[in-house]
């Protein structure tokens, strides 16, 4: 297969899935009101537990989890519609984001029956929040060669080792390691499983990092003889690698992938309403016209999504081109602010800016790197 | 698309291959002629795809025949085929007849005029009327694609209301429909190219940095095809899909250019090669009919006055690619 065009087809979101959208305005509108643009800045980075709960009271989280599970049983262009309008409004739903984006699928898919009668009710209260253990200090882009190893014990497994960049594993009660569980990482994808690891567990030590912004988002996570039991295992012993990539069209086809700047995006172009030159529409059309197709295309994804397909290379595509856009609305919006002498700007316009200015560097990093997705789209093109 | 549809495009793709081949369309180059492409391709019927069926034609939409605006500048065609269809769909309610064999552009102001240089007929705005003239074209064919700085107007056949406006976006929309085509045909002789061409002992798409820059070109030229689509997918021409659509197309064939003739080497330049047929009216086609900036202050002032709340809103509600 190549990817082309075709690979995107044109869908409409079903009726069903845009009625959600009025009421989910009308929620965030009321529990948002008094948060200004600068926090709501954060929106996918941001962690609010009461926010998450309120939001899962509403059934809101684990929306497309099947009803016997807790979901609402609904479909991926219900979550589309829902996430669009919590992203662009900038809510914060760190808490519960990993949980419902992916953890949430791949026990559905994956887990034993136990597995999901246990967590994805919980998953849908909003009362469990879930972390990715993924990289490690030696394993970034090059994640098969992770070494954090599981032992096959008496009863159970035995974890040692140690992930990092774990983004809120010391705010989260899960998390969903890939680990490897035989042969050494010479062995590369083959060996590899994925486990739930209760982060209460004895011999398991968080330790924030800190970021230049000052916030603390991620942290190191160390496993010291970490006790499994038996059922901690996901999946099949030895599929890690396949289930993690399956993960990955979750993970990178959201509109999450263009929308990390929109509150800036929003609160500048509302400030243009009654004062802008002809440099700054232009910034602001080319933008806009990066965007569109993007969105689309994100939504053409949920339709293979809603299909059972597993859109990995399109994904990797639209996350490369979407973080390019998330990247240039604050450098863009700088460099128009910047431009004005006669002018002291907005200062909750400055503090937004001057995060996202911080921040913007690593949306290309988070998810998988420019030149790892470009690596799979040139897989997908037939040259590799 | 229904099966119907993709029967359609399959065919006018066939008929293309077979009439709009590289040796005319250098033979063209040498000398601009309506023949033998025109007449060969006005045979197949295809001209009155968008006429009403009540007027005689095949009563296609807009998003129907956008395969087919593709297909043409995957080909290449350097006669205003696009145009023509879309000009006697708008004529035929009017009773206004044109000669079987006119050859009609879309002539709003506009820094360059692409298929002016072949053209029999053009529609031009005034104010709030389109008018049908005979033309000759004022020449000055910069991309030797056939195109021209401006058109002598003759005598005039007929005239409907209709604004500046709504002749520039047509022919905007239209062109970014054959500037996508033409760059996503690029990308396929890229492709081949980079598997053939060997250099160091590999074919140069066993190199990272090759693989890198191809990424980019696929990336460029499949979100350009998506803002077209976007824009004929529509029963009219809608400003705000147009002006992402142009600004979308213009912006990406600055990148798809510059890689395409970049993993060719020197002899993608060459006469001799095609890949300069479509890079040259690609280029041409950024000049005309308004550029990225143009329609980015466009774009940009509409989402400034535009009634949303988010950027999101404005995207659901303006931007929306639809199966229709
Ligand atoms: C904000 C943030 C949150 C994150 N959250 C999580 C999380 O929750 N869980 C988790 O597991 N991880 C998380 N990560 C980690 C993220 O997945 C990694 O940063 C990413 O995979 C890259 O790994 P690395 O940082 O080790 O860089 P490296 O892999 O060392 O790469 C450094 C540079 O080299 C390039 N490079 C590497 N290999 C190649 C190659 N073969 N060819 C060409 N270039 C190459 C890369 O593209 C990159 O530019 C997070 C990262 C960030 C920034």
């Amino acid at each position: 297969m190549t990817i082309n065009v075709d690979s995107f087809p044109p869908v409409r979101i079903p009726e069903e899935a845009e009625a959600l959208r009025p009421q989910v305005k009308a929620f965030i509108a009321q529990q948002l009101m008094h948060m200004p643009p600068h926090r709501r800045a954060r929106t996918w980075a941001g962690f609010d537990a009461d926010f998450s709960r309120a939001l899962a009271a509403q059934g809101w989280v684990g929306l497309t989890m099947p009803k016997e599970y807790g979901g609402a049983g609904l479909d991926a262009f219900s979550r589309f519609v829902l996430v669009e309008e919590l992203l662009a409004a900038g809510a914060p739903v760190a808490a519960h984001w990993i949980g419902d984006r992916q953890s949430a699928p791949l026990l559905l898919h994956y887990g034993t029956e136990a597995q999901r009668e246990f967590f994805l009710p919980r998953i849908c209260r909003g009362e469990l929040f879930f972390c990715i253990g993924m990289s490690e200090p030696n394993s970034g882009s090059d994640l098969a060669s992770v070494r954090t190893r599981a032992e096959k014990v008496d009863g159970g497994w035995k974890v040692n080792g140690q992930k990092i960049w774990t983004t809120y594993a010391h705010k989260s009660h899960y998390m969903i390691a890939l680990v490897r569980t035989s042969g050494t990482s010479e062995d590369r994808q083959a060996g590899l499983s994925q486990f739930l690891i209760d982060l209460s567990l004895p011999g398991v030590t968080v330790n924030p990092i800190k970021l230049g912004t000052g916030d603390t988002d991620f942290n190191e996570v160390f496993f010291e003889d970490v006790i499994l039991p038996e059922d901690a295992l996901v999946g099949t012993e030895g599929n890690g690698w396949a289930q993690v990539n399956a993960e990955l069209a979750f993970e990178r086809s959201g509109p999450e992938r263009i929308y990390s700047s929109l509150v800036l995006l929003d609160l500048w172009s509302r400030s243009l309403k009654d004062d802008h030159d002809a440099g700054d529409l232009e910034r602001l059309g080319l933008l806009v016209s990066r965007l569109a197709p993007l969105r689309n295309m994100s939504i053409a994804m949920t339709g293979l999504l809603v299909q059972g397909k597993s859109p990995v290379t399109e994904a990797a595509l639209f996350k490369d081109m979407g973080t390019e856009v998330e990247q240039a609305i604050p450098a863009d919006i700088a460099d128009a602010l910047g431009a004005r002498l006669d002018r002291t700007p907005d200062p909750e316009l400055m503090r937004t800016l001057a995060y996202l200015m911080q921040l913007n560097h690593v949306f290309s990093l988070r998810g998988g790197t420019r030149e790892i997705l470009r690596g799979m789209i040139a897989r997908g093109l037939g040259l590799r | 698309m229904s099966d119907d549809d993709n029967i359609l495009t399959e065919t006018f793709r066939r008929v293309l291959g077979d009439v709009v081949t590289s040796e005319r369309i250098r033979a063209f180059e040498d000398s601009p002629a309506l023949a033998p492409i025109w007449p060969e391709l006005a045979e197949t019927g295809f001209l009155d795809a968008l006429v009403g069926e009540e007027y005689g034609g095949a009563g296609l939409s807009l998003a129907q025949v956008f395969p087919l605006v593709l297909a043409l500048g995957e080909h290449a065609t350097p006669v205003p085929f696009a145009e023509t269809m879309l000009a006697r769909a708008w004529l035929a309610p009017h009773g206004i007849s044109l000669p079987d064999d006119a050859a009609v552009v879309l002539a709003p102001r506009s820094a360059i005029l692409p298929f002016a240089e072949v053209a029999t007929h053009a529609l031009v705005a005034d104010r709030d009327m389109i008018r049908v003239v005979e033309v000759t074209s004022g020449s000055n064919d910069v991309f030797r694609a056939g195109g021209a700085l401006t058109l002598n107007p003759g005598r005039e056949l007929g005239a409907f209301a209709g604004t500046p406006g709504d002749l520039l976006l047509a022919a905007a929309a239209l062109t970014s429909g054959q500037m996508v085509g033409a760059m996503a045909r690029m990308l396929d002789m890229t492709l081949n190219y980079a598997g053939e061409r060997q250099q160091f002992g590999r074919s140069l798409g066993k190199f990272q940095a090759i693989q890198q820059q191809l990424a980019v070109m696929a990336e460029q030229v499949i979100s350009a095809q998506v803002a077209a689509r976007t824009a004929l997918r529509s029963t009219h021409f809608e400003p705000i899909r147009v002006a992402a659509a142009k600004c979308r197309a213009n912006e990406a064939a600055r990148l798809v250019c510059n890689i395409a003739h970049a993993v060719h080497g020197a002899i993608g330049a060459t006469a001799e090669f095609d890949l300069q047929l479509f890079s040259r009216r690609v280029k041409q086609g950024q000049v005309a009919f308004g550029s990225e900036r143009y329609w980015a202050v466009e774009l940009g002032r509409a989402r400034v006055t535009a009634d949303c709340q988010t950027t999101a809103d404005f995207l659901r509600l303006h931007l929306m690619d639809e199966d229709v």
